[in-house]
């Protein structure tokens, strides 16, 4: 038995809406009937846009949230039958960095948090003082929360996760508005985890994030997995068509269902990239690309779309999620 | 990581749990120093209040009515009981709240620990908290109006404590209230100037109309009032409350259970519903 399995997962959220006196129920669906598997030692990664339902599924994965239907096992123990049992054999790190006591000081989170997972007293403090090195806050270990930066907490919140060795490990959005340098931190931590037999799950929008981390990507829109595979299996799928990205202002949607006319065309997908300066990026899946070339210039500056820059692209993890989903992961 | 189990495993995350209040209340201790306060001032609004209305008579009818002159320690007793709950009833509620919107309640939820231990290790910083608001402003009122009274100081701890277990169970209900509906100042407010009116905070709960003087009959801090007054003011021991004292036992057994499974309900509900998650 693999130390997590998920088997037909579904949260269906009922909420009210509307104004007062008038308000009707609706129904969301959040996540809808997934199921994977991670074995030790596997990054498994929840790839998808903001809402896909990552964090639900991370939440029901913790027993923060009751599942609709369908259930998973953490270390062959049920989230909805055994919850006490499932949280003995995780490591959460939920995202954001309002997850510690900002009065507190970096150890005395790790203290208190050490002392709810009931770790023996006497390790402890060896365990906080490893954790305190390897995340680089050692000697800020006695400054309280509040005086860290932004970084810093969210270290120390990744800190937190790794205090009981637990050997299922979820990470939601870890290295979300951290620097490129602390970034690469965490994720080599995240990768001595894996070989230290961890399985481990991992949600992020960031694309690059999850090519390089996991051996193992769900692809997840509205609620369930389009897409799961290794990141090199999922890239080769959309490796037949050329990519083009362009980057140009004036973009909008009209004018890339319009590119849909073109014959060699099979996706494209249009996010902003400054709203502001009414700047966007058009993301096209072509056949013969450098043939078509020349014409879709030309299509687009007819549409008084101002190009900026044009460029053919190797495909990534955002490819295959606009091959599935028809948009884009910033969309 | 070695971990330890049973009851040594629970006392430890209780001691965690009471340390890091405490850390809170220490660190930033606007709070405490207001709930010292708070007493004395209610107190004086109170007096002031009586003498406008009362006049010249106004002490006359104060003993006719409650059986002693001592305006002050009889208003006291009433205030420091009074903020005893109003610590519990915020502290066990709206930190939970509080806790919830920073962010550190699903933290806690996240660990392998029991909800009620949870809930009680928030109390027990409460307990040491209300405790000591107590020692000080009935200590302090005592020393000064009758020097000497300490066995009397010492058994209306007693009956403090004693009165503390109910109230957290109220505390546990409203923590439930809190988690499902948010809002928790609309909550608290409206609790605490409840418990205010009908305990006998200010005046014998005997003024109140016979149907309001049923639902302070529901109430542990009315019991602790009047026999902490007992006590103090005509010298009454504890021995000799064994009535009073033993509806508050009674309530000490009921309010905890009941209050605890409702909140049990509430938060699983919540779970269901993803209300744990919302800040």
């Amino acid at each position: 038995m693999d130390p997590v399995e998920v088997k037909t997962l579904s949260k269906r959220f009922e909420t009210k809406e509307g104004p007062i006196l008038r308000k009707k129920r609706k129904s969301l669906v959040a996540v809808d009937g997934i199921s994977f598997s991670v074995p030790r030692g596997e990054i498994f990664g929840l790839l998808g846009p903001n809402g896909a339902g990552k964090t639900t599924i991370i939440k029901m994965l913790c027993t923060l949230i009751t599942p609709s239907s369908g259930d998973a096992s953490i270390n062959g123990h049920s989230v909805v039958k055994e919850p006490q049992k499932v949280r003995e054999s995780l490591g959460v790190m939920l995202t954001g960095e309002r997850t510690l006591y900002w009065k507190l000081t970096g150890r005395e989170n790790l203290e208190y948090f050490a002392a709810l997972y009931h770790l023996q007293p006497s390790d402890t403090k060896k365990r906080i003082s490893y954790l305190l090195q390897l995340i680089g806050l050692a000697d800020r270990e006695d400054t309280v929360v509040e005086n860290y930066s932004t970084g810093m907490r969210i270290r120390l919140s990744f800190a937190k996760a790794l205090l009981n060795e637990a050997p299922v490990l979820l990470f939601d959005e870890p290295t979300a508005s951290l620097d490129p340098q602390t970034s690469r931190l965490l994720r080599d931590i995240i990768r001595n985890l894996k070989k230290e037999g961890h399985a481990i799950i991992l949600t992020t929008h960031n694309m690059d994030e999850a090519d390089i981390l996991s051996d193992r990507v769900a692809i997840i829109d509205h609620g369930k997995i389009v897409r799961l595979g290794s990141p090199s299996e999922l890239k080769e799928r959309v490796k037949s068509s050329d990519i083009i990205e362009i980057e140009a202002h004036n973009l909008s949607d009209q004018t890339a269902n319009a590119l849909q006319s073109f014959s060699e065309i099979s996706k494209v997908a249009v996010s902003a990239v400054d709203l502001d300066d009414n700047k966007g990026l058009l993301r096209i899946h072509v056949e013969k690309g450098k043939e078509v070339l020349p014409k879709l210039l030309e299509f687009l500056v007819r549409k008084q779309v101002s190009i900026t820059k044009v460029s053919f692209i190797e495909p990534t993890l955002e490819d295959v999620f606009i091959a599935e989903t028809g948009r884009s992961l910033r969309d | 990581m070695r971990t330890v189990t049973g009851i040594r495993g629970t006392i430890n995350a209780l001691a965690a749990i009471f340390w890091k209040g405490m850390k809170h209340y220490t660190r930033y201790p606007g709070g405490f120093l207001l709930y010292l306060i708070l007493p004395f001032l209610f107190t004086i609004l109170i007096f002031g209040m009586g003498r406008f209305i009362g006049g010249g008579n106004a002490t006359l009818n104060f003993a006719a009515r409650t059986g002693t002159t001592n305006v002050l320690v009889y208003e006291m007793l009433g205030s420091a009981v009074w903020m005893t709950g109003w610590v519990v009833v915020d502290d066990v509620a709206v930190a939970l709240r509080d806790e919830q919107m920073k962010g550190t309640l699903e933290q806690n939820f996240l660990a392998p620990v029991n909800r009620f231990t949870l809930l009680v290790g928030i109390s027990l910083t409460d307990i040491a908290i209300t405790t000591s608001i107590f020692f000080i402003v009935v200590g302090v009122t005592l020393a000064l109006t009758m020097p000497g009274a300490y066995l009397g100081l010492i058994q209306a701890f007693l009956m403090l404590l004693i009165g503390l277990i109910p109230l957290f169970g109220i505390g546990f209900l409203f923590a439930g209230f809190v988690i499902k509906f948010k809002e928790p100042y609309v909550f608290t407010q409206m609790v605490n100037l409840i418990f205010g009116a009908l305990t006998g905070t200010y005046y014998p709960v005997t003024i109140l109309p016979y149907w309001v003087q049923f639902l302070s009959g529901a109430l542990p801090q009315t019991y602790v009032i009047s026999n902490m007054r007992q006590i103090v003011l005509a010298n009454q021991t504890l021995v000799s409350l064994y009535g009073s004292i033993f509806i508050l036992l009674a309530l000490a057994l009921v309010y905890p259970t009941i209050g605890y499974a409702v909140f049990k309900k509430l938060e699983r509900n919540a779970s269901v519903t993803g209300e744990l998650s919302k800040y």
